[in-house]
């Protein structure tokens, strides 16, 4: 049967685009994460919206979207979409080590692998890699921090879980205030998870008397940020920086609230991005190998409208 | 011989349980360390912090302190918070009513309903289906939880009117009397379960039920009656904690309440509660979730632990305090 | 098969004469001074005692007499405070019970310390599973558990869970347990509380076998009549010290009870009243409890003590529990002329009828809870207002309780599980009494308590018809039935097989009806009558 699929794929593939777009049968499989937290459920929510819109666009093609909780899981939604037989793999892997193995397994069975945000070990597997650039986000926000309190200033950061992605982007942060007199008086795991981030930005006020701005990478956190501050009504915090672009936080800088003068894009709309390259790809033999990183632009109160989202949850 | 004498001295001792000491001499050797440690942890705006976001983890430990006392166990009550918290955001954005502050009340009371409708379906499925609630609350804790998903569309809820927030606000951050207002919360939730649990027949028979369930059958205590209320009881105390969290950040998401069950049975058990039944205390339940908010709080105000090390440090403080507990229960 | 034993050795040590100075044979295991004390109370006092190969010694007491703490002493569960033991001639130290169980002592537990979830064979073997290569044995472990059993006379399949089989059953799988391990002396403590008499005679003569392979046994009962039968000296013992020696022969059951109580003990039961002939006030028409107990039918008067006879397994137990609505069950119940229906004991106790367990630990006393928790479980509505409870009225209650039933203990903050097995029973008495019951149904009223807490049973049953209530006795003690009540019923395999009153209340009688066989049974328990 999966061969049977393949061989109608070069069939059509043969017959060009236009005449074979009419009974051409293509599928591409998405495999991301569960929405367990704001980010994933924006990734979940655009992913979605992105598939009926191809299938719209190309008709005669397939998306698949597969949800999994946990890494294991997603291994499993893995063999299950190869069962079905996919031309193409579109995949956010929840941990990119564990995953590599099994995306591989996939590509060897010839669908055209697409990776998002995470990168795998071997690179050699992903035939596009589509991601936001989490050096950039920290190296942007250290850049905005910096110039807005003058180079000078104490700041305490809130970080999401010890993976990669968290690491790099701390680290160039720091790589971004260095030289500055910015100094990062504090810093603790929030988990991005609203709850735990307020518990420790209610700690951190306790703790240190005057703080300049707070960084804490991610939009879900930022909104606990500030009933934190709010709730202990202190006036030295000057500004917050989030990340990601939640239409709330966009909304608030669109707004011109002073506390969030800023946000730096991480959109969960990146898993569009790649779907939408990757149909191009399968169905219009467009070369679309490569990377593609989205830049982490800061989104400020000018440019703010473009980001605003009204529809999506995140 | 003074014989009399030391028999009188010797029941006055065996009055004085240090099982139901114990916890609260943890906590009180936590505060120490803490004074100790940060200058600022004794301020009173720190301790009202802690106590406060205590709440939630206090109220919902309070209903399982007796869903475990009666031999059973609740894995559902994260999710169900979220859950309930979800269903409440909903009906208040839905604007039914007016006046913003009798919405507000009728979504405590909705709250309140579908929490023990939540906690009656955990209830009959373990009693009348005679399934282990493990795997029960196991099972209803992925539904509440990919139910709220689904409600928040994979997002989060939020209180639309900035309005209603302002009105719902105070509920967590107001105070009375110079007191956050979730201390009473947990004060007056406590207070009324270890009125239930020590004062009432009810409360007996849920000790009975879990210390021995046959023993409680032969002596005619309906004991799936018993067991399923303790269920209510639960669903309540998480609606109660809901409509505490509700106005911290005025919304609920898909991680809300993620590892609640841990932390409460974790609460439960160090308050010196059995975790196989028989034994409930309410006031070392609160003892409990104080610990575990108070390891957390010192860890933040001290720098003498490393970020990546602060669950080794709270798990070690956790095992510890176990151990001081059984050692002083069995000197007994 | 199971008892592995050394070739006898000449004795070694000059013997401890203890008794009245008659021949003994060669000691195997001798105790010199023991003494025990927990902080302050002395609970065994200077006991110095030889145990002869090839004899059976009987040990006997009143509960608190130090009996127990005596075999704990012997079989390395306790440490003596003074004194020390000798085995074969030579002095030893027990550094607990797996120590003396290597040196050949076996202790026979009373309580059943099985796993319930495992099978017999299993439990057999815990701890010292039998293995081929890597694997387990089962095969052999299964057939040594059928011989094992087959020796105390049980015919049963060895890979039944344990949670399956009846007290009884249990107990011959504990005591089958402790046999297999290679012994020289084995210390039995209780070994008949929940057995019937054919199984008592089964364990009996498995015992002679091992008295003549040289086995010295130690025997403890509170059943002086098979003391009688199978010991060949006694041991009395009295609040801790010992009383005297002698030979079983020298020795009648009533001069025991005097020995074990200080005086003299007349009239273990109570008179008799007059059997009843009034209405009845509980009717039972073709009742089944499926799998246990079919088409009983039987009427109880008011005033009336009604016994229940037969062995174990033979389903008295089952049938009352279905007849209260503890277990499943089918059939006409009528009380006082009314038909009901009982779905749960609380419809019990509103009908006025209540079930005492033989199970007194597993379902009738909560063990971690305080006396007064346990009292005024089952009648808790008694002591409330609304919800709340009158915790005065509760500890008034238990003031009464014990003084009423002479529940004995130095504190009442103590927990039911310290106390002994009669005030045990009588605490579960007081708390079933609180319902002020109409019809009692009393499951093994005796089982494990001593002869003054027996006595005191009897004649606070005695007492209760005098009242006008109804009892039902169900008892393995054919002795207490027939001293007790004014009719008796016996039950086999389910069924009730046979009725008996006045005159004919003889074991013999009962015997016959209970298994079914006439004269040989009959026979082997004549031969234990007192």
């Amino acid at each position: 049967m999966r061969k049977l699929l393949a061989g109608i794929a070069v069939l059509g593939l043969i017959a060009g685009v236009g005449a074979a777009s009419a009974q051409q049968k293509l599928t591409i499989g998405v495999s991301i994460p569960a929405a367990d937290h704001g980010w994933t459920g924006g990734v979940v929510f655009h992913a979605t919206e992105e598939a009926k819109a191809l299938e719209k666009q190309y008709p005669g093609l397939k998306v698949i979207v597969k949800t999994s909780p946990d890494g294991a899981a997603q291994a499993n939604a893995l063999e299950d979409l190869t069962t079905q037989g996919i031309d193409a793999l579109v995949v956010l892997p929840h941990n990119p080590d564990e995953l590599t193995d099994p995306i591989r397994k996939v590509k060897s069975k010839g669908a055209f692998i697409t990776v998002v945000d995470r990168a795998l070990r071997d690179r050699s597997i992903e035939d596009l890699y589509v991601a936001g650039n989490n050096p950039e986000l920290g190296r942007v926000a250290a850049a905005y921090v910096k110039e807005k309190l003058g180079g000078k200033g104490d700041i305490v950061v809130i970080r999401g879980l010890p993976i990669p992605i968290d690491e790099q982007r701390v680290n160039a942060f720091n790589e971004g205030i260095k030289g500055s007199d910015i100094k990062v008086i504090d810093s603790q795991f929030g988990n991005w998870s609203r709850d735990d981030a307020f518990k420790v930005m209610q700690d951190f006020l306790t703790k240190h008397a005057k703080i300049d701005a707070v960084w804490c990478q991610d939009d879900d956190m930022a909104v606990a940020v500030l009933e934190a501050i709010k709730q202990a009504k202190r006036t030295d915090i000057k500004f917050v920086v989030g990340g990601a672009g939640m239409k709330d936080m966009v909304k608030k800088v669109m707004d011109g609230d002073p506390m969030v003068p800023v946000d730096v894009l991480y959109s969960p709309s990146m898993v569009a991005v790649a779907m939408d390259v990757t149909a191009a790809g399968l169905v219009g033999h467009i070369p679309v190998r490569g990377s593609y990183i989205l830049n982490a632009t800061l989104v400020t109160k000018e440019n703010a409208k473009d980001f605003y989202f009204k529809d999506s949850p995140f | 011989m003074n014989e009399p004498i030391q028999s009188v001295r010797s029941s006055l001792w065996s009055r004085v349980d240090l099982g139901a000491v114990a916890p609260f001499a943890a906590l009180a050797a936590l505060l120490l360390l803490g004074t100790l440690v940060s200058p600022r942890f004794m301020s009173v705006d720190n301790l009202s912090n802690v106590l406060t976001r205590s709440a939630f983890i206090a109220t919902i430990a309070v209903g399982a302190t007796f869903v475990i006392t009666a031999g059973g166990l609740d894995l559902s009550v994260g999710s169900m918070a979220a859950f309930v918290a979800g269903i409440m955001i909903l009906f208040l954005n839905g604007g039914l009513i007016e006046n913003p502050v009798l919405l507000i009340a009728f979504g405590m009371i909705l709250a309140l309903f579908v929490g023990a409708l939540c906690g009656l379906a955990n209830g009959l499925t373990t009693t009348l289906g005679r399934i282990e609630p493990f795997i029960v609350t196991l099972g209803t804790m992925g539904i509440f939880r990919s139910l709220v998903t689904w409600l928040a569309q994979g997002g989060s809820i939020v209180i639309k009117s900035s309005e209603l927030r302002s009105a719902y606000r105070p509920v967590y951050f107001g105070d009375v009397f110079g007191a956050p207002i979730p201390i009473f919360v947990i004060l007056g939730v406590a207070a009324i379960g270890a009125f239930i649990l020590y004062r009432t027949a009810y409360g007996r028979h849920v000790t009975a039920v879990g210390s021995n369930e046959e023993v409680a059958r032969y002596s005619g205590i309906n004991v799936t009656r018993v067991r399923t209320i303790t269920f209510v009881l639960q669903g309540l105390c998480v609606a109660i904690a809901v409509i505490v969290y509700v106005p911290r950040l005025g919304s609920t998401t898909s991680t809300t309440g993620l590892l609640w069950e841990l932390q409460a049975i974790t609460a439960v058990v160090i308050g010196g509660t059995r975790l196989r039944g028989g034994v409930g205390r309410i006031w070392g339940t609160i003892a409990g979730a104080l610990i575990l908010e108070v390891i957390g709080n010192i860890m933040v105000l001290s720098d003498l632990v490393s970020e990546y090390l602060i669950g080794a440090v709270q798990g070690a403080i956790i095992v510890i305090a176990m151990l001081a507990q059984r050692s002083l229960s069995r000197t007994r | 098969m199971p008892a592995c034993l050394s070739p006898p050795r000449p004795a070694g040590l000059a013997l401890v004469n203890i008794a009245v100075g008659e021949e003994t044979p060669s000691p195997a295991l001798e105790a010199f001074g023991l003494s025990k004390s927990f902080g302050p109370t002395e609970v065994l006092s200077d006991i110095s005692l030889a145990f002869a190969r090839g004899e059976v010694h009987a040990i006997v007491g009143e509960n608190g007499a130090g009996k127990s703490t005596l075999m704990k002493l012997l079989s390395g569960h306790l440490e003596p405070t003074k004194g020390a033991l000798s085995l074969g001639g030579e002095r030893i130290v027990l550094r607990g019970p797996v120590d003396a169980e290597r040196r050949g002592i076996v202790l026979v537990h009373q309580e059943i310390l099985l796993a319930p979830h495992l099978t017999i064979a299993q439990n057999m073997f815990l701890g010292r599973e039998l293995r081929r290569g890597a694997t387990l044995d089962d095969r052999a472990m299964n057939r040594r558990a059928i011989e094992a059993m087959r020796a105390l006379g049980v015919e049963i399949a060895p890979n039944i869970a344990v949670e399956r089989l009846s007290i009884a059953q249990r107990q011959l799988a504990q005591i089958a347990r402790a046999l297999i391990a290679p012994h020289e002396i084995v210390i039995f403590d209780e070994p008949t509380a929940s057995l019937t008499p054919v199984e008592t005679d089964a364990l009996h003569r498995r015992i002679l076998e091992m008295k003549a392979k040289g086995v010295a046994i130690l025997y403890i009962s509170h059943r002086l009549n098979e003391v009688k039968a199978i010991a060949d000296r006694v041991t009395v013992l009295r609040d801790g010290k010992w009383i005297a020696t002698r030979p079983a022969s020298a020795l009648e059951p009533v001069d025991m009870a005097r020995l074990m109580v200080g005086r003299d003990l007349l009239n273990l039961y109570p008179d008799r009243s007059p059997r009843p002939s009034g209405t009845p006030v509980l009717e039972v028409a073709d009742f089944n409890a499926p799998g246990y107990a079919a088409g009983a039918s039987f009427a109880l008067r008011k005033g009336e003590i009604l016994g229940f006879a037969g062995l174990i397994g033979a389903g008295r137990t089952e049938l009352f529990e279905a007849l209260l609505g503890l277990r499943a069950g089918r059939g006409e119940i009528k009380v006082g002329g009314r038909t009901i229906r009982l779905h749960n004991a609380r419809d019990g106790m509103n009908a006025g009828i209540v079930y005492l367990t033989e199970d007194r630990k597993g379902k009738g006393l909560l063990l971690q809870e305080n006396l007064t928790v346990n009292l005024t479980l089952a009648a808790l509505d008694r002591f409330s207002n609304g919800p709340l409870i009158d915790r005065a009225r509760e500890a008034k209650a238990l003031d009464e309780a014990i003084v009423d039933f002479d529940i004995r203990l130095g504190d009442k903050n103590r927990l039911a599980g310290e106390l002994s097995g009669g005030n045990q029973q009588k605490l579960l008495l007081a708390k079933m009494m609180l319902l002020n019951p109409q019809i009692v149904v009393i499951d093994e009223p005796t089982r494990g308590i001593d002869i003054g807490a027996k006595q005191q049973v009897y004649r606070f049953i005695a007492a209760l018809c005098a009242q006008g209530k109804s009892v039902v006795v169900i008892s393995s003690e054919m002795g207490e039935l027939i001293g007790l009540c004014h009719r008796i019923l016996i039950m086999r395999a389910g069924r009730i097989v046979g009725e008996v009153e006045g005159e004919a209340m003889t074991e013999d009688e009962i015997v016959v009806h209970a298994t079914g066989v006439g004269a040989s049974a009959a026979a082997a328990s004549t031969a234990r009558r007192a």
